[in-house]
């Protein structure tokens, strides 16, 4: 009984502080709940002789139920406490004259109440009947008025009894221990005490036949609070936030299971309820009201709010759809495009700006909705077209999509895209709607794209042409490169095959300059010995005639015995293996020129020797060149009166030049070129012999050095000859 | 000159207007009277080692001096030329090389093969003649037996 109770107690204090925030939120209620903390330690006082819920123990501290329940709900609410010790009258005296701060076991009384506040009751001590086990026929309060029922004198049970008159025998004992005793031999049928006492004292008395019945006496009970002295609001709203807390988190449970032990279950009446439904209810019911009134103000105020942004809202949507509208007018202009929609059966027409600029009318004085002036804008096919898709589309809902030409109102004729589909509604056309593309445009400018793609084309298919055509004049060079290489070697082998024979020739030509020393000179020494033995033996018998035809027979012979030779010398020059040295070009030269000149040479002719660097070359080769050109020099002066010769060198970058300069009978500069060649002379016989071998050899030796030879000269004008030779 | 061992100086010459003018030069020069001309190598050599048709002739009677010539029919001058000079009785025998080659390599060849002068048979019959003249003198002089 009493559990229960505590019990609601948990749910209306929980309640009582869910509420709280919503009270001070709402502003309502605003001082409220509001819970100072300043309060930090407190001191209070305790009995030492009212077990179990307030005695000394052993070791003279305060103990027992309520002082354990104070101090949980004091650490709860984050107080710190004090306790003292003393008797029930001194310790009340202190509290109401504020020498302590807090009571935790007080019974709450109307005459207690002019001195202190209280707080909720954490505690209510119940009445209750015990019964022999045996007694089988008390189950409610009522079954014992015709019981005997026995108290302990002057105690509350027996005013209790006597007020409300529960039975008609009741009997009294000086003190429960006794009527306990006397219950327990049936002397009695019934008890009357304190639940917790009655149950200790059972317990202490050993009586097992003794037990309590469960129903509940509601007339009979004590609440039990925490008490301060009257006016400190402050510790009274921290120690019933304490209690709600322990109560919340179960620690008075395990509080008050280590002092009172599991309770019976227990049976809460009509009554209980609906008194205790009175307690709670009617409180609730004014927060409540209170409550809903706060909240319908607020909602009304949230629903005005709401209200007021909607219509800004709209306004504001308004405003956007306005301006989309202007970009939608803006945006056809631009895109040359319009929109249309009709309603079924022809009758009522929608276009958009863009559609009357399309079809060159004013919305102001061309109605949309007259069908066949809207197909006039369009001729003959492309009319019939037009009007079967729009009638196929009113009737089935299939769309089309065509390409018109159309004769606008302003004379203009414009090929246009028109689409149009259906909005189905049940299986029916319920509306039907479109667009219309300007295309002349794109039209125009497809068509020059198809032009240009047609010239790219063509130039793309030339461009083709000409490149096969490189490709194959490059086939073709490469197919030539490869015939020329097939060329190369065969020309290499055919080289090979000319040096073969070459080689072959050149001994030939060994054999024939052999053969030409021995064989060609033979007959030659017979004509010249025989015509020497005929003017010899018949010197008397010739006369002058016959001996100056003899003389010509020896001269030739003579001179042809000088070509046979100088031909030998030649091809000797070709044929002898190069023996390079060192070569003093100065004592070479002036050793040529003291050999080849003859005494009344030296004698007439001026010498001048310049500067002749050293070469690296075959020496006696070398010389015949310096014969060959002193010797000309010196013979080609002659008959001139300047009797002169230079010889000297110049320096060029990697080979040195040889000179020898005359002023002789010099010679015409176109014939330049012939000067070299073998056997060919620029002078008669009878002017300056020679057999036109000598620059030849000239030219073969600075050749077979890898030098160059070269001449200057005019006719009378004397003449210059040049070799170069390499600088090693 | 029919008694072949007198021979102080032979002549060997296929061409026998070459051999006309050699006499004729020594002639000239009084060297003629004991002269014999051969017209081919093996000639020339059967002669010198009295072989062949010159079976009769005594060995020993050696000519004082050989012109010899180098292009010759059947065996060549300087074949010739290698047999007198390799053999012990004759190589002591002057041999005077006549040619009209001017060829190097006959000249070395030559003169490594033992040679004892060089003429090249000159196109002027005088200088022919004085050149027959100071080799032959100078040779004859030099060789004059005891």
């Amino acid at each position: 009984m009493s559990l229960a109770f505590i019990r609601n107690l948990k749910f209306i204090t929980v309640v009582c502080f869910l509420f709280i925030p919503v009270l001070v939120l709402s502003g309502q209620m605003e001082d409220a709940g509001v819970l100072p903390d300043t309060i930090t330690k407190i001191t209070i006082a305790s009995e030492p002789d009212y077990p179990p819920h307030c005695f000394v123990d052993k070791d003279g501290n305060a103990a027992g139920f309520a002082v354990e329940i104070f101090l949980a709900a004091a650490d709860a609410a984050g107080l710190e406490v004090e306790i003292k010790t003393g008797v029930w009258s001194k310790i009340k005296n202190d509290l109401a004259e504020g020498r302590i701060d807090a009571l935790p076991f007080v019974g709450r009384t109307p005459e207690r109440e002019q001195l202190f506040d209280f707080t909720f009751s954490y505690m209510s001590l119940h009445g209750a009947v015990f019964i022999h086990r045996r007694t089988k026929d008390i189950k409610s309060l009522d079954d014992l008025k015709d019981k005997e029922v026995v108290v302990m004198k002057g105690d509350n049970a027996e005013e209790f009894v006597r007020r409300y008159e529960v039975s008609e025998k009741i009997f009294t004992t000086n003190t429960y221990e006794e009527a306990f005793k006397r219950l327990a031999n049936r002397e009695y049928d019934a008890l009357i005490t304190q639940r917790v006492t009655g149950i200790t004292l059972v317990d202490e008395l050993g009586l097992r036949n003794i037990y309590p019945l469960e129903f509940y006496l509601p007339r009979f009970r004590q609440d039990f609070c925490f008490a301060v002295k009257e006016g400190n609001d402050q510790l009274l709203s921290r120690l019933n936030e304490g209690l709600s807390i322990i109560i919340a988190n179960d620690r008075y449970d395990e509080i008050r299971l280590k002092w009172f032990g599991p309770v019976e279950k227990e049976v809460v009446s009509v009554r209980d309820v609906i008194r205790i439904g009175m307690f709670i209810l009617l409180p609730l019911i004014f927060i409540s009201a209170v409550l809903l009134t706060v909240i319908l103000r607020r909602e009304i105020r949230r629903r005005t709010a709401k209200l007021n942004k909607e219509i800004e809202e709209h306004k504001r949507t308004t405003e956007v759809l306005r301006r989309q509208n202007l970009f939608l007018i803006e945006m056809e202009k631009l895109s040359k495009t319009g929109s249309w929609e009709r309603l079924p059966g022809l009758h009522e027409s929608k276009w958009t700006s863009g559609t009357y600029e399309i079809y060159g009318v004013s919305p102001e004085s061309f109605d949309p909705s007259d069908y066949e002036k809207v197909m006039s804008f369009y001729e003959g096919k492309d009319r019939e077209i037009l009007d079967k898709a729009v009638k196929k589309l009113l009737q089935t809902g299939d769309p089309y999509s065509l390409e018109l030409k159309l004769n606008s109102d302003d004379g203009e004729q414009k090929w246009v895209a028109t689409r149009g589909m259906a909005e189905m509604r049940g299986g029916r056309v319920s509306r039907i709607f479109g667009n219309i593309i300007d295309i002349t445009e794109s039209k125009h400018i497809n068509r020059q794209l198809k032009e240009l793609t047609a010239a790219l084309e063509q130039k793309v298919s030339e461009r083709t042409a000409e490149l096969q055509e490189k490709i194959e004049k490059l086939d073709k060079s490469q197919k030539a490169m490869l015939y020329m290489v097939e060329d190369l070697n065969n020309v290499t082998s055919d080289l090979k095959k000319e040096r073969a024979k070459l080689e072959a020739s050149n001994r030939e030509l060994e054999a024939f300059s052999y053969s030409v020393s021995h064989d060609l000179r033979a007959p030659l020494r017979s004509i010249n010995g025989f015509s020497t033995f005929l003017l010899e033996d018949y010197y008397d018998k010739l006369d002058d005639e016959g001996k100056r035809l003899l003389s010509v027979i020896q001269k030739n012979a003579k001179k042809m015995d000088g070509l046979i030779n100088d031909m030998l010398r030649l091809s000797r020059v070709a044929r002898t293996d190069l023996h390079k040295a060192d070569v003093d070009m100065y004592s070479l030269v002036k050793g040529v020129y003291n050999e080849v000149a003859t005494d009344e040479e030296k004698e007439e002719f001026e010498l001048i020797i310049n500067d002749l660097p050293k070469a690296e070359c075959d020496p006696s080769l070398i010389k015949q060149v310096w014969q060959n050109l002193i010797g000309n020099a010196l013979k080609y002066s002659a008959k001139s009166d300047k009797k002169r010769i230079v010889i000297g060198s110049d320096k060029k970058n990697d080979e040195t030049e040889y000179y020898v300069k005359d002023h002789g009978a010099g010679f015409d500069p176109k014939y330049v070129d012939k000067l070299y060649g073998v056997f060919k002379r620029l002078h008669r016989e009878d002017e300056f012999e020679g057999t036109g071998v000598g620059l030849a050899i000239v030219q073969r030796v600075i050749l077979r050095h890898g030098g160059a030879v070269s001449a200057s000269g005019k006719i009378n004008g004397g003449a210059t000859f040049a070799f170069t030779l390499p600088v090693e | 000159m029919e008694n072949l061992n007198e021979v102080e100086i032979l002549i060997v010459e296929d061409n026998v207007d070459d051999a006309e003018m050699a006499l004729r030069a020594l002639k000239q020069n009084k060297l003629a009277n004991k002269v014999k001309v051969v017209g081919d190598g093996e000639e020339a050599l059967n002669f010198i080692f009295a072989k062949g048709k010159y079976q009769a002739r005594r060995r020993e009677a050696k000519p004082r001096i050989i012109l010899l010539d180098l292009k010759l029919p059947k065996v060549d001058g300087l074949e010739v030329l290698r047999e007198i000079k390799s053999n012990e009785d004759t190589k002591v025998i002057p041999v005077i090389i006549l040619t009209s080659s001017r060829e190097e390599t006959d000249m070395i060849d030559s003169y490594r093969l033992g040679v004892n002068s060089y003429i090249v048979k000159p196109v002027d019959f005088e200088k022919f003649v004085e050149a027959i003249r100071e080799l032959g003198l100078y040779w004859l002089l030099l060789n004059q037996q005891p």
